[in-house]
């Protein structure tokens, strides 16, 4: 009971300093009062974290008292899935998120402490102390983590079967939720240069930063997601075009389109509207994506169950653009620049045509994800939208994305001859060629393929060339290690990491093969090009979870798939797949079926396979270890940006 | 090299190399890959995002030894995929068909795309 | 200038204020929600050998109500749900309701164990291939259809059953 009310003072606390740091901005505002935002968003963190702190307490040491530890944990939970049970429901989930707000927020204070008396800063941190404080809110009233268990229950569910299975549960969520949450700062900044209008000085440029740091994370939260969707899901995917992969996916694209124009802004001074718009969207579809994975209005694998947040979190949403488009309707006048695009072939021309196929796909994903709810309103019948339409648009957009990359790198800005481009990336070109023949020879007959790889070369050949170029400059200037800190190196380090995940995905999804293989014990059969032998059963037990292991030989390695029961939630069984990993392919194994007459519990009896024999799903996947690597590149060269001078002009260019 | 700089041999052999690539193309549908097209195209009835294809599930098996019972003897798709959705109901199909109502589905990439060019046309324009 | 900027925003603010509005009125999601489409429809033939035995045709109960069961060995609701079908079936058995099991994606020896261990007092047919599943769309075991003297299906249940729902259903399909 004490941990309840531990729990319930805190966060009480957090969110009386979010009101009071609401007030306080605001009377800074009205009458210069000198800015308290440090006091009060260092007291509000605090009274997070506490809460924070008093739940994994709780979970650590398995108290019941609370319904929602009662739910979530067992006494023979290991202590890592004790600690990342905080966050395998809603309301810890909200918690984590308010976590990682209150901690953005008191960074972003601290940032620009120096400026504190800025009505910039003043307005960015007041919108970040309103959004802290909704979301603290809602923990105090409808979401509330700290309900008293009535029942004196000595043991718990334990936490659900799927998340207790892979360590990524300790780093997925923390990172996606960075991401999102990343992305209030530069919301908030765009608030700010509104209503204050003063976009012409070096905010947007701050506001970039934050952007990125939010973009990097979110960017590799979302693969590691995949990954872990991989290892545990069974089928050997990474993607579903699942309604809350969708509904993270959608600011992740408009948070790229934002990242490239507004180096045009930087630049040139243009899309100034655009921007702000793109960083209030954002923002707005991070809302947006916790309705989805929240309300339970659209069925899911991963969303929470469904809660009455639903209308709050719209309204919200809501809210938010209202808010952004009502004050870019009255400022948007002001922010016009007299000069345009000169030239389709430019920089800036083909950064508006990234804009229009990230924003464009962002909307068609949106239409996607809401179409089975807008049918069932109209027709009254349930439909499904999946992979086949989505996959359908994001070849094209993803084809068309690639092209860009091959290209805008080598245009300089206002506008370039047709010759001059042609002469950077000749080179390029015919390596492309090049290396599409190779591929046709070698009996690559697949077109989709062909055209990714081609693209993907050119593309991985302009990031190269600019690379070159960047060290070059940087060896002439006598400091070599200024060229990590470029403006272009980070940029075209994440272009080469999505050019390897763009390899991954055409090339497995292409030409994955699966099939069933039938093995008694002893037995060996190639299927896929691959030799798999079944070596027999071993049966490994712990607290929380009985398996039943295969002893599977792939080539000359042992992996093994098996069947989990989980101890707890009315032993749930899942299946436990294995993979045999190497950069040329993955070899994906699960336990599908047993022969006849066998007990193996949560394993499926086939008809007409021996007694003794097993039915293995062999899945093997070409170069699919390239997306995680194209993943860590993207994260490396997120990470470089963030240690990039703030100014141009410092770093010599 | 001299002849490695022009745009116009470089961009002939591209256009051979596409046809190439077109003429090696397997073309026609053998029976078994029409059967995995069609699993592509039906959601595992038990699962939430999976296709027939890629799920080991007892319904999902069914289904597929349905499909490949009914490609082998001859039916259409239309007329296969109209006997599954009979069965499971509308929402057993992964992508809606696009009469009536999902036709809006189909609309909305295309709206972009036409939203695309006007922009870039007003682009353009402007200088 | 300043037009274009106003269309844009309003254009925004109406098709992110439908967009909001609609999905404030959704409802979430229960499993309970989804029908089958075969309500309503002549229901799918069942037909095959029998499980010990025997063979049995749908169309031969014309008249009688049907209840058809599709179950499982490994499938845990089904061991809830068979004593109940027995006592069911044993109480119906001179009411002209009949019940008959549909064996889903099992082997023969599983099934004849599972029938044997619960004392199945209805027969069951052996589902070659998964074929009569495909037809009535059975997505996971337990699933009963109730099937009207007139063959046409009258109800469907997910999940397992109980005698006092199955009487209540039955007496309202035989109405």
């Amino acid at each position: 009971m004490t941990l309840v009310w531990l729990g319930r003072i805190s966060i009480y606390l957090a969110c009386f300093a979010a009101l009071g740091g609401i007030g306080a901005q605001v009377l800074t505002l009205r009458r210069g009062t000198p800015s308290r935002a440090l006091l009060w968003s260092v007291v509000s963190l605090v009274g997070v974290a506490s809460a924070f702190v008093v739940m994994e307490f709780a979970f650590v040491t398995h108290n019941f008292s609370l319904a929602y530890v009662a739910e979530n944990n067992a006494t023979f939970t290991p202590l890592l899935y004790s600690l990342t049970g905080v966050w395998s429901a809603l309301e810890g989930s909200i918690l984590l998120w308010s976590l990682v707000l209150g901690g953005l927020l008191s960074a972003v204070v601290v940032r620009y402490r120096r400026e504190a008396s800025d009505p910039v800063v003043v307005w960015a941190t007041l919108v970040m102390f309103v959004v802290a404080a909704f979301f603290l809110l809602v923990m105090a009233g409808p979401a509330d983590p700290f309900v008293h268990n009535p029942a004196h229950v000595l043991q718990g569910q334990g936490p659900n079967a799927l998340l207790q299975d892979n360590i990524l549960v300790a780093i997925h969520p923390p990172l996606l939720y960075t991401g999102f949450v990343g992305f209030t700062v530069p919301f908030a900044f765009a608030i700010a240069m509104l209503a204050t209008g003063r976009v012409h000085e070096r905010w947007p440029l701050e506001q970039r930063h934050w952007t990125v740091l939010a973009w990097g994370a979110l960017s590799v939260g979302i693969v590691l997601g995949s990954w872990w969707s991989y290892q545990v899901l069974g089928w050997g995917g990474f993607w579903g075009w699942d309604p809350v992969e969708n509904a993270a996916l959608l600011p992740w694209l408009t948070a790229t389109a934002y990242i490239h124009s507004v180096v045009v802004q930087d630049r040139r001074g243009l899309f100034r509207v655009w921007n702000l718009s793109l960083a209030v969207a954002t923002f707005a579809l991070t809302i947006l994506g916790t309705f989805f994975t929240r309300s339970g209005v659209l069925q899911s694998v991963h969303a929470f169950a469904s809660s009455t947040l639903g209308p709050v979190l719209i309204s919200f949403f809501f809210v938010t653009v209202g808010l952004g488009v009502a004050l870019i309707a009255w400022r948007g006048d002001a922010l016009r620049t007299a000069t345009g695009v000169e030239h389709p072939l430019s920089r800036e021309g083909l950064f508006v045509a990234n804009n229009i196929v990230f924003v464009g796909f962002a909307i068609v994903v949106l239409l996607g994800t809401v179409f089975p709810l807008l049918y069932q309103a109209i027709n009254g019948v349930q439909v499904t939208v999946g992979t086949p339409y989505f996959a359908a648009i994001a070849g094209p957009a993803g084809i068309f994305l690639l092209a860009l990359m091959a290209v805008a790198p080598v245009v300089p800005w206002r506008s370039v001859s047709g010759a001059t481009t042609w002469s950077r990336i000749r080179t390029t070109a015919w390596v492309s060629l090049a290396t599409t023949v190779v591929l046709l020879l070698a009996g690559v007959h697949h077109w989709p393929v062909l055209v990714a790889v081609f693209l993907a070369v050119a593309a991985a050949g302009a990031a190269t060339r600019t690379l070159v170029g960047v060290v070059q400059a940087a060896r002439q200037r006598g400091d070599l290690w200024s060229a990590w800190r470029a403006p272009s190196t980070a940029g075209m380090v994440v272009h080469l990491g999505v050019v390897l995940l763009a390899i991954g995905i055409v090339v497995s999804t292409s030409y994955t093969s699966r099939s069933e293989v039938t093995l008694a014990s002893g037995q060996r059969t190639v299927v896929g090009g691959q030799t798999i032998g079944f070596g027999g059963f071993a049966q490994v037990s712990n607290a929380l979870e009985h398996q039943t292991q295969l002893v599977v030989t792939v080539g000359g390695r042992t992996i093994r798939p098996a069947i989990t029961t989980f101890n707890g939630r009315s032993s749930q069984s899942v299946g436990t797949p294995a993979i045999d990993s190497n950069l040329l392919r993955d070899v994906y194994v699960t336990f599908d079926a047993i022969g006849q007459n066998s007990s193996v519990s949560g394993a499926q009896v086939q008809t007409g396979v021996a007694a003794g024999s097993v039915v293995l799903g062999v899945t093997v996947e070409p170069l699919l270890a390239w997306l995680w690597i194209g993943g860590l590149f993207i994260g490396f060269g997120s990470a470089l940006s963030m240690g990039r001078r703030r100014h141009r002009d410092e770093v010599g260019q | 090299m001299n002849i490695l700089a022009s745009f116009r041999l470089w961009l002939c052999a591209v256009v051979l190399v596409a046809v190439a690539a077109v003429v090696v193309t397997p073309s026609g549908s053998t029976w078994q890959s029409r059967v995995a097209h069609l699993e592509s195209l039906v959601r595992c009835p038990s699962c939430t995002d999976l296709s027939v294809a890629q799920s080991t599930q007892s319904s999902s098996l069914a289904v597929r030894a349905q499909i490949t019972s009914m490609v082998k003897a001859g039916q259409s798709d239309t007329a296969i995929l109209t006997t599954i959705e009979r069965s499971y109901g509308a929402n057993i199909l992964l992508s809606p068909s696009t009469g009536g109502l999902g036709v809006l589905l189909w609309a909305g990439p295309l709206a972009v795309v036409v939203g695309a060019t006007a922009i870039g046309l007003r682009l353009r324009k402007r200088r | 200038m300043k037009r274009s900027i106003a269309l844009g925003a309003l254009a925004t603010l109406l098709v992110v204020g439908a967009l909001s509005w609609f999905l404030l009125t959704r409802q979430p999601i229960s499993a309970s929600s989804v029908q089958s489409p075969l309500l309503g429809k002549v229901a799918p033939a069942v037909s095959g050998a029998e499980l010990g035995g025997g063979t049995f045709s749908l169309a031969a109960h014309r008249g009688d109500v049907v209840v058809v069961n599709f179950w499982s060995s490994w499938c845990e609701p089904c061991k809830q749900e068979a004593p109940n079908l027995s006592t069911f079936a044993w109480q119906q058995r001179a009411h002209k309701v009949f019940v008959i099991g549909v064996v889903f994606n099992d082997t023969v020896a599983s099934a004849e164990t599972f029938a044997r261990y619960y004392g199945s007092l209805y027969p069951s047919v052996i589902d070659a291939q998964g074929a009569i599943a495909f037809h009535y769309g059975v997505t996971s075991p337990p699933t009963t259809f109730v099937i009207n003297a007139k063959g046409i299906v009258a109800a469907t249940l997910v999940g397992p059953t109980t005698v006092a729902q199955l009487t209540q259903v039955v007496n309202r399909v035989a109405q």
